[in-house]
């Protein structure tokens, strides 16, 4: 998302007021103006809204209306699905390495043809700080911060601890974020 | 005798139901809505019945139930009695003005003659001080009967403030009651029937300091500082809860409908609707009532004359009126409003000095000039 260059407005601070600012009514009857303007453009913003906005006033109604969230957004670290619905975690156990708040566990096993899986991958919620080293250690790309900001507060701790079943995420709903990791974490970026 | 019984009754109704039952609620949801808007946010639109919004208007009925069950809090060491004396206070001294200020002209109907306010005295306009004077009695009884400093803080501050600018807004009008010649609220009202007459021409400085004291008056920002949210945690209402609270609340409201209801009446033509005659307009209304007396007639025969159609003009003159008189006063709360989400506060000694070296002044040079005027 490209940020506009916002045009600076220069405030006159600490200086001498001027004769037809102290009168004060003028100034004060030119802050009604102001202020109506707002209301008259907002109001007609509800009705007629402008081109590509649902309104001029910029609020989301937020349970109705979700903001899609920003490639760099770090919500709820999920684990990759491949497409057979399987994970792509090899448990290597490295993201339970970094884990600065220690909120992975890890039980590894191995396949009959030497493939390494996890057995249990468990997130414990409550400890993580979503700082997305777990997602930039990972060799495998399998575990990744995705877009989701919702639910992450719960009213009891057994409900924060996720399973591997739950974690898992089909690859196409994290595309973005995959491809956002590959510029940024990428090797040659270091 | 009934007839001019059941006229006051009505007209009592008329005036306590637009109040009470309009105004103070929708006032609440205005304020909330208008200063959302006004400053780029949505504001209150989260109470639902079955899923319809309808722009936030159901808040009203939400906030009313919500008071209504809230447990009603005495404090500690409060006087109980004067605690909970001074919300009665603060809400009927913004009620009663409301009983001398005309709502519309004199008209007659089936020989009875109706005036369109509810007492017609003949010191009107000092019935209105009157009872403006007792309002800080409601705030500083509240601030002083809670045994709590920003309480007390605020009913302090209120006290000064009110008295003060109680003062200034005596001499403010007086340039009005000098242009019109009367104390009676009906005859100023009557007086501004020519547009060119109104008394925003004729007083348009007593309107300004009027306008401005009556905002001090009603404890409202700029000149909050009774209240001042950031400094006395709510002023002289900190201790209040539940239905007490409201009754603050709505006597505020009442009193901005209120200085909006004076202010039309002495600066703005009252009921009048420029260039337009109250005779003009019964007589505009003549064929609507020329038709609804040809329909009354098929009902009954003797309702079909032509003193039915004069009173169904008549009737249709005075709603016409009523709405005029509503419109202006909207227009006023809408201004009032505005204000209170436009501009900071002041500071104390701000406040006082506006009061007294200010307004005080220039008021009793608006007096002077006047009278040179009128010489």
């Amino acid at each position: 998302m490209p940020i506009e260059p916002q045009k600076i407005k220069k405030v006159r601070r600490n200086l001498e007021l001027t004769l037809w600012e102290k009168l004060y009514i003028f100034e004060v009857i030119r802050g009604l103006f102001i202020t109506t303007r707002h209301l008259v453009v907002n109001l007609i913003g509800f009705v007629v809204p402008p081109a590509g906005k649902k309104r001029s006033i910029p609020t989301i109604y937020y349970p109705e209306e979700k903001r899609v969230m920003f490639d760099a957004y770090r919500g709820r670290p999920v684990l990759v699905a491949q497409e057979n619905g399987s994970e792509k975690c090899v448990a290597c156990g490295l993201c339970e390495k970094i884990c600065p708040g220690r909120a992975i566990t890890i039980v590894a096993r191995e396949k009959e043809n030497g493939d390494r899986f996890p057995l249990q991958f468990t997130l414990d919620m409550t400890r993580c700080v979503y700082c997305g080293y777990c997602e930039e250690v990972c060799p495998k790309e399998a575990i990744v911060m995705s877009r989701e900001y919702e639910n992450l507060a719960a009213y009891n701790r057994a409900e924060m601890i996720f399973s591997k079943e739950s974690l898992l995420r089909p690859e196409k709903d994290l595309r973005e974020r995959l491809e956002y990791v590959r510029r940024i974490y990428s090797k040659c970026n270091y | 005798m009934i007839a001019d019984l059941i006229e006051t009754v009505v007209k009592i109704l008329i005036v306590f139901g637009i109040n009470m039952g309009f105004f103070a609620p929708i006032l609440g949801w205005v304020e909330r809505k208008q200063s959302a808007v006004m400053q780029d946010r949505v504001g209150a639109n989260r109470a639902d019945i079955l899923g319809f919004r309808i722009i936030g208007l159901f808040h009203p009925i939400a906030d009313a139930l919500k008071v209504m069950v809230k447990e009603d809090f005495i404090p500690d060491g409060a006087n109980k009695l004067f605690h909970t004396l001074a919300p009665f206070i603060s809400l009927t001294c913004a009620l009663v003005t409301f009983a001398v200020i005309p709502f519309g002209g004199q008209y007659e109907l089936f020989g009875h003659k109706v005036n369109l306010v509810i007492a017609d005295l003949d010191v009107g306009i000092l019935f209105v001080f009157a009872f403006a004077s007792l309002a800080p009695f409601g705030a500083v009884l509240a601030g002083w009967s809670s045994n709590n400093n920003w309480s007390f803080l605020g009913g302090m501050r209120a006290s000064a403030q009110m008295l003060s600018y109680e003062v200034a807004m005596g001499f403010t009008i007086i340039g009005v009651i000098m242009v019109y010649g009367t104390l009676q609220l009906t005859e100023i009202g009557a007086a501004q029937a020519d547009f060119f007459r109104w008394g925003i021409f004729l007083q348009p400085v007593g309107f300004l300091l009027f306008f401005t004291c009556a905002i001090a008056e009603n404890k409202r920002i700029p000149f909050d500082m009774p209240e001042a949210e950031s400094e006395l945690v709510a002023g002289y209402f900190t201790e209040y809860s539940g239905m007490k609270f409201v009754m603050f609340w709505m006597g505020e409201f009442v009193e901005i409908v209120t200085i909006s209801a004076i202010v039309t009446t002495l600066f703005f033509g009252a009921w009048h609707i420029p260039f337009v005659s109250d005779t003009a307009l019964v007589s505009l209304f003549s064929p609507v009532g020329q038709a609804a007396s040809n329909l009354l007639a098929m009902i009954h025969d003797s309702l079909g004359s032509p003193a039915t159609a004069l009173a169904v003009s008549t009737l249709l003159a005075m709603v016409v009126n009523l709405g005029v008189f509503l419109a202006k006063i909207i227009f006023f709360i809408w201004l009032q409003m505005t204000i209170r989400w436009t501009l900071p506060r002041f500071r104390y000694d701000q406040v006082m000095r506006l009061g007294w070296k200010m307004i005080l002044p220039i008021s009793l040079i608006n007096i002077f000039i006047t009278g040179l005027f009128m010489l």
